[in-house]
């Protein structure tokens, strides 16, 4: 009979066992007496099959029950109850759920917007931009194309449906056409682009149309299309300006259509306006480059089948315009092109912050072990009142999904604002940046993930704390005095929490480091106190290049005669903002020269510029002299940098020398810094300068040095150029340190984002390592209360403490060592000028997470090491 | 456990169930005197131990049913057999699902499958 009842699960036996047992003896009892034994025998069979289903069900009974049975709304409200019972514990740990949680709600929105959302485009996934690699002519793999690529590509048919050439522009908009008040001039960017490409994209216009075929090259009619947002500014979101005039660098465009709020073009390719070419592509010049392609391939093309149709064309243009040199074309699809960049910092975030929500949870676990401890004597007592385990698992996994919730609730609602801070605080270029906030669908993942980490965090204590037996638990609750039971889980918890925070703050440290050593790169040139700004003279207005020279020697004069300036410059392209031309050149009989003719020919920055702009921007003259204000006659000057000087003449002096630039022959005056023109981090190409009077620019960019703050010039500046001609436009007016700032924007964000994750993690298992210390601390009260009684001294005492907490720490460190080889490996892509294991980092890591577990364990144990034997023996 | 939920949500109720129902709305039982008294009544499928026990438990869970505190003692040495009673709940309950029951017989009748049932 005691077998049969074998059958059913524990709780069953506690509870009905007796009873049970009392039928079944009545039930024999009354079988012998009707029947004999052969009745017997037959009440025995149909009771083992009876109760062998019964038992089973029984034992299911938990898995089947838990849907069916329990009343969630009473065990939520008394969840609730419990919580709201423990204030400290709940809303420490909903604030540190809101904090993290809202830290990857963030970061997962960037990543999603960023580098996961579809392009506005249709079929996004066909469309790709091709770029030219020069091969061994000279070192530029990501070149433009010329017109005539353009053409070949789009008469390629086979898999390329079509392919539009563009090219940026910036233009001075003067008049908005009739009943515009609005006349002032302004710099907006222009795309030069063929009529197809609104067709190639498949964006339909919110107002009027686009560009027809036909309707590009010489002779044909000025027609504009509006991006929404200069529409919006400048026009008012007037419906009416259809069919309008406005003016572009004096010539008059008549408006076709307005693009949508939604359409935008990404990265160097974002304009305001769009026109036509104005020049028949198949008749420029092959050799420069000057187009960005775009091709649509036929729907579902295999990206490698694309490669192979555009690298046909690019063979053939080869053979055609350049006698076979190898210059090949080769396609990207158009979002790993805009997104390359970004990518890798990108990757790293989003790593750091799952990394984060795991630190997350295992802190999260451990709290609620350590809540669970304090509740072992409440929860045996309610076993003993009959409350069956899986009530109590479901009640204390309640409050674990509950917290997360909140947590993932407050952390959504918190990353609505903090992802509006993130996008002020992100880089301009970032791509896709205006499309970055918590939508809604967002905000729901965040919660659920909140909720996920509440339940799995959650389960490990829940189903721990209702584990042991009833007399077990009991037991142990008398004897600890609370507090007891599952130790070695609580270490293992805090463990984990060391071994992934090392992991983290190793990344964390590295790209903070890399940081600091991009922060202290010295660019060549001296930002501070110059400010900067553009004054394109507009070729309607100054068709000859002698008046667009005279006009930039008025505006030279005009600022110089500021109060306070100490030095102008003017260049076609200033340090940081705008790329500079690229060419070749050739010093003649140079020492340098290795006889090899492409290496000696190779591929400069050239910059034009106007006396003055070395002494403007701080870039030192190291041999020879900068620019005079007069020019010499009959020579054409030029200035090289200290890569090109040293790399032709590195023996002896660059001055004087000649060189090969374009048809013309220069004579070096001098050599100066080299200068880092593209990008703060990479020293970029050598660099060649020349004088504007020589090279005519029409867009020239000035660069004030003076001893007055940069910011406070502006007006005066203005008014100095309304002087010379009120119809100019100023454009883009910053300091270089906003500029040289707005280059490290990247890194920056990348470090403040991944140390407060570093510092968060840190956070995180200081408190785990305190909680667990704390608890193991109270629950030896009374064995330490004993050992100082029996003459144990304090400082032996809180040895012992802390000698625990060393070893938890010690482990998660050795655990967590081979993480920070993956954390190198992950942020290795991004670092600057520090080596992904560099030893004084990850030490200083080590070492820092050491000092802040040993206060976590220190404040604990000092409390108990201060007990007084006497009156803690009394208490228990 | 809760008695202030509907009625309804009991219903319908497993046959045997509302067999253990029925035997107590007539008074406290022990568990073979539940198994006796559905014998008696012709019960169309008079539960075994193993099923009666695991009602009971269930039943009790849900507050139908509650432990009495009445306890006999049986003529054999010092047994003491554990009784059952019906709670008010229980009642409500037993109630209700007679109540649907005869509503399906008066469908039944109505429908020809079996002939007028006095209510």
């Amino acid at each position: 009979m005691r077998l049969l009842l074998r059958l059913y699960p524990a709780d069953f036996r506690d509870e009905m066992g007796e009873a049970f047992l009392e039928t079944y003896r009545d039930r024999s009892r009354a079988a012998v007496r009707d029947g004999g034994v052969a009745a017997l025998a037959g009440v025995w069979l149909l009771s083992l099959a009876d109760s062998t289903r019964n038992g089973l069900g029984e034992r299911m009974r938990p898995a089947v029950g838990w849907r069916r049975s329990g009343n969630w709304g009473r065990d939520t409200e008394r969840a609730v109850r419990r919580l709201v019972r423990a204030p400290l514990f709940t809303l420490s740990m909903i604030a540190t759920l809101t904090v993290g949680l809202g830290a990857f709600a963030m970061v997962a929105t960037v990543v999603q917007k960023v580098l996961l959302a579809p392009l506005p485009y249709e079929r996004p996934d066909d469309l790709y931009l091709v770029w030219r690699d020069y091969g061994k002519v000279f070192d530029l793999k990501h070149g433009s194309l010329a017109g005539t690529d353009v053409v070949a590509l789009g008469a390629a048919g086979g898999v390329i449906e079509g392919a539009a050439g563009v090219d940026r522009a910036r233009a001075t908009l003067t008049a908005a056409g009739s009943g515009s008040d609005d006349t002032a001039p302004e710099q907006v960017s222009v795309l030069i682009t063929s009529p197809n490409l609104f067709h190639l994209l498949g964006v339909r216009p919110a107002l009027g149309r686009t560009f027809a075929a036909g309707e590009a090259g010489p002779g044909r009619p000025a027609l504009v299309v509006l991006g929404h947002e200069l529409w919006q500014r400048r026009f008012g979101g007037r419906r009416d300006v259809v069919g309008a005039d406005v003016v572009l660098d004096g010539t008059p465009y008549q408006v076709i259509g307005v693009l949508g709020p939604d359409f935008r073009l990404e990265g160097e390719l974002a304009s305001d306006a769009y026109v036509t070419h104005l020049v028949n592509l198949a008749e420029t010049n092959p050799g420069a480059g000057s187009y960005s392609v775009m091709i649509r391939a036929r729907a579902g093309t295999p990206p490698a089948l694309v490669a192979s149709a555009v690298g046909a064309v690019g063979k053939m243009v080869d053979e055609r315009d350049f006698q076979g040199k190898g210059i090949s074309l080769y396609p990207v699809g158009i979002k790993a092109d805009l997104l390359d960049a970004v990518r890798a910092p990108l990757l790293v975030l989003g790593a750091a912050g799952v990394l984060l929500v795991l630190v997350l949870g295992v802190n999260m676990a451990t709290l609620l072990l350590v809540r669970a401890a304090q509740r072992e004597r409440e929860l045996a007592i309610s076993r003993a009142l009959g409350a069956n385990r899986l009530a109590l698992v479901r009640a204390t996994l309640l409050e674990a999904v509950l917290l997360g919730t909140a947590g993932g609730a407050l952390g959504a609602l918190a990353a609505v604002w903090g992802t509006r801070a993130l996008v002020a605080l992100a880089p301009l270029d970032l791509p896709r940046r205006e499309t970055i906030a918590v939508d809604w669908r967002l905000a729901a993942v965040v919660v659920g993930v909140g909720a996920l980490l509440g339940a799995l965090a959650g389960t490990l204590p829940a189903v721990w704390s209702t584990r042991a037996g009833l007399a077990t638990l009991l037991r142990n609750a008398a004897v600890r005095g609370g507090g007891g039971g599952y130790g070695p889980l609580r270490r293992a918890m805090v463990v984990a929490q060391v071994a992934l925070s090392l992991v983290l703050l190793s990344a964390g440290g590295l790209v903070v480091r890399s940081f600091e050593h991009l922060l202290r790169i010295d660019p060549g040139f001296s930002p501070a106190g110059v400010l900067t700004f553009g004054v394109p003279v507009p070729g309607a207005r100054y068709p000859t290049d002698t008046q667009v020279v005279a006009v930039h020697e008025r505006l030279h004069r005009a600022l110089a005669a500021i109060p306070g300036i100490t030095a102008v410059g003017a260049s076609g392209a200033l340090p940081l903002s705008g790329d500079p031309a690229q060419s070749t050149v050739h010093f003649p009989g140079a020492p340098g020269n290795s006889g090899d003719t492409e290496r000696d020919r190779p591929l400069v920055d050239y910059v034009q510029t106007r006396a003055g702009y070395f002494e403007a921007l701080g870039i030192r003259v190291l041999a020879g002299r900068a620019f005079e204000p007069t020019p010499s006659r009959g020579v054409r000057e030029a200035v090289i940098d200290r890569t090109l000087a040293q790399r032709f003449f590195p023996t002896g002096s660059a001055v004087g020398a000649t060189l090969e630039f374009f048809d013309d022959t220069l004579r070096v005056v001098g050599v100066v810094e080299h200068a880092r023109l593209h990008d703060v981090h990479q020293d970029g190409r050598p660099q060649l300068y020349v004088r504007d009077e020589d090279y005519t620019e029409n867009a020239l960019s000035f660069a004030l040095r003076s001893d007055r703050s940069p910011t406070g010039l502006v007006p005066e500046v203005r008014a100095a150029i309304a002087r010379v001609d009120p119809q100019l436009a100023v454009s883009q007016v910053r300091s270089m340190d906003e500029i040289v700032s707005a280059a490290v924007q990247q890194p920056r964000l990348s470090a403040v984002l991944l140390s407060g994750f570093s510092l968060g993690a840190l956070l995180l298992a200081a408190m785990g390592l305190y909680g667990v210390i704390a608890g193991s601390v109270s629950r030896r009260r009374h064995e330490i209360a004993v050992r100082l009684a029996l003459g144990a001294d304090h400082r032996r005492v809180l040895r012992l403490i802390l000698g625990e907490g060393a070893r938890l720490v010690g482990l998660g460190l050795l655990i967590g060592a081979p993480g920070i080889y993956l954390a190198s490996r992950l942020v290795g892509g991004v670092l600057v000028g520090v080596s992904p294991f560099d030893p004084l980092t990850l030490g200083a890591v080590a070492v820092g997470l050491a000092l802040v577990a040993a206060v976590a364990c220190y404040l604990p144990a000092r409390r108990v090491a201060g007990i007084e034997p006497a009156q803690s023996l009394l208490e228990n | 456990m809760d008695r202030d939920r509907s009625v309804e949500r009991f219903l319908p109720l497993r046959p045997v169930e509302f067999d253990v129902l029925l035997s107590l709305a007539a008074g406290e039982r022990h568990g073979y005197g539940i198994i006796l008294d559905s014998e008696a009544r012709g019960a169309t499928a008079v539960p075994d131990v193993g099923t009666l026990y695991r009602a009971l438990r269930r039943m009790q869970d849900q507050g139908l049913i509650g432990a009495s505190a009445r306890r006999d003692v049986p003529e054999s040495a010092d047994e003491r057999r554990h009784y059952y009673q019906i709670t008010p709940l229980g009642l409500e309950v037993a109630r209700a699902e007679a109540r649907r029951l005869a509503a399906l017989m008066r469908a039944a009748a109505a429908s020809g499958l079996i002939e007028a049932v006095a209510t």
